[in-house]
């Protein structure tokens, strides 16, 4: 089975067919679920949080069958994942796809486990001591995207659980949590 | 938690201070981090100028290294005060407040001295630094330069976090750019890692 570094690849992706986007219907849908599957494991294993569509992407090719998605294909593939609410498009160009491998109540949850946890409540951290502090090391929230960590929070701000907040202009955006 | 109108909690002026003092920590912390490159790249641009044969460029090297030593000790001392700050009272920030500004201007006074001729003291320990790690690279050993003793007051001085990065590439580029027979010492010998 092929490798890409730790990752194991699924037998479909050394099959040339599955690199042309289908045309009939049923086999389509059959490669887009597949693909879709693919993608999202691959994101949550190596922490991916967005797929420029134009860039290098290492599941956009294979390189031994001699294979590339198309641009068509990969915009298919994503815009699925779109679709089920697991990813987002981050321009209007469909450029850039944002993967959400966790939806972003899956993050507010975590979020709020991480606060109980620690023993945080009633604390104050700043956004990045959330993503890159001591504390989050070790945690799925360690390198966290930032687009996805502030919505997470906001989410989290909307049902009163904390308070985002800034003191000075050059102050860290801060938290207060009250989980 | 069944409350439909859910408050969210409300912010002290505790809380600010407290989001202020980690901002600075992170901050510093990050600071720390550059001027360590720096410093490597520094030391080595005085083995390379050195090889080369130069030493009144090396010298400027090490000079250059030392001062970011020095910076890098205040950051250190900074930095551990900032994390025993564990309960913070309103009277102790405004005092690490003031300090800060005291560090600005201290480190204003760095700058300004960095561009003025070293008292001899400095000059003698930089050329035992130097002579040191020339024999060290005759040996071909990766030269461990000495540290000095700690003879300054260790005050609270707090240097100014910067908005720009120091570059390693700019002291290359400055030191290429300084002619061999005629070193000035009036010029800068440090570029500007921390604009006031």
């Amino acid at each position: 089975m092929q490798k890409l570094g730790d990752f194991k690849l699924p037998h479909f992706f050394n099959y040339p067919p599955y690199f042309t986007l289908q045309p009939v219907k049923e086999t389509r849908e059959k490669q887009i679920q597949l693909w879709k599957e693919l993608i999202l494991d691959y994101c949550r294993t190596q922490k991916i949080f967005v797929i420029k569509l134009e860039e290098e992407f290492p599941l956009f090719s294979n390189s031994v069958i001699e294979r590339t998605l198309s641009h068509e294909a990969r915009e298919a593939f994503l815009s699925a994942l779109v679709a089920e609410g697991r990813s987002e498009w981050l321009d209007k160009g469909r450029r850039s796809c944002l993967i959400l491998w966790h939806r972003i109540q899956d993050w507010a949850d975590i979020i709020v486990n991480f606060v109980k946890d620690n023993g945080f409540e009633d604390s104050v951290m700043t956004v990045e001591e959330i993503r890159s502090g001591i504390e989050s090391r070790g945690t799925e929230l360690h390198g966290i995207d930032r687009t996805i960590l502030m919505r997470a929070l906001k989410l989290l701000e909307q049902k009163g659980k904390l308070a985002i907040f800034k003191g000075t202009s050059t102050d860290d955006e801060g938290i207060k949590f009250s989980v | 938690m069944g409350n439909l109108l859910a408050k969210k909690p409300k912010i002290t002026e505790v809380d600010r201070a407290i989001l202020s003092l980690k901002t600075q920590r992170r901050k510093l912390g990050q600071y720390q981090q550059q001027l360590e490159a720096v410093i490597e790249a520094e030391k080595q641009a005085a083995k390379d100028l050195i090889r080369e044969n130069r030493k009144d460029r090396a010298l400027l090297a090490l000079k250059k290294k030392k001062a970011q030593e020095d910076l890098l000790k205040q950051v250190d001392t900074w930095l551990i005060n900032v994390e025993q700050q564990s309960e913070i009272n309103i009277d102790d920030f405004q005092k690490l407040m003031d300090d800060t500004e005291e560090a600005k201007a201290y480190q204003d006074e760095i700058n300004a001295i960095l561009g003025e001729k070293l008292s001899a003291e400095d000059e003698e320990e930089i050329l035992a630094e130097f002579e040191d790690l020339e024999t060290q690279m005759a040996v071909q050993d990766m030269p461990e330069v000495p540290t000095r003793a700690e003879s300054e007051e260790q005050k609270l001085n707090l240097p100014d976090v910067p908005t720009k990065k120091p570059v390693a590439a700019d002291a290359a580029r400055d030191d290429a750019e300084i002619a061999s027979e005629d070193i000035s010492t009036k010029r800068r010998v440090m570029e500007e890692p921390l604009p006031a």
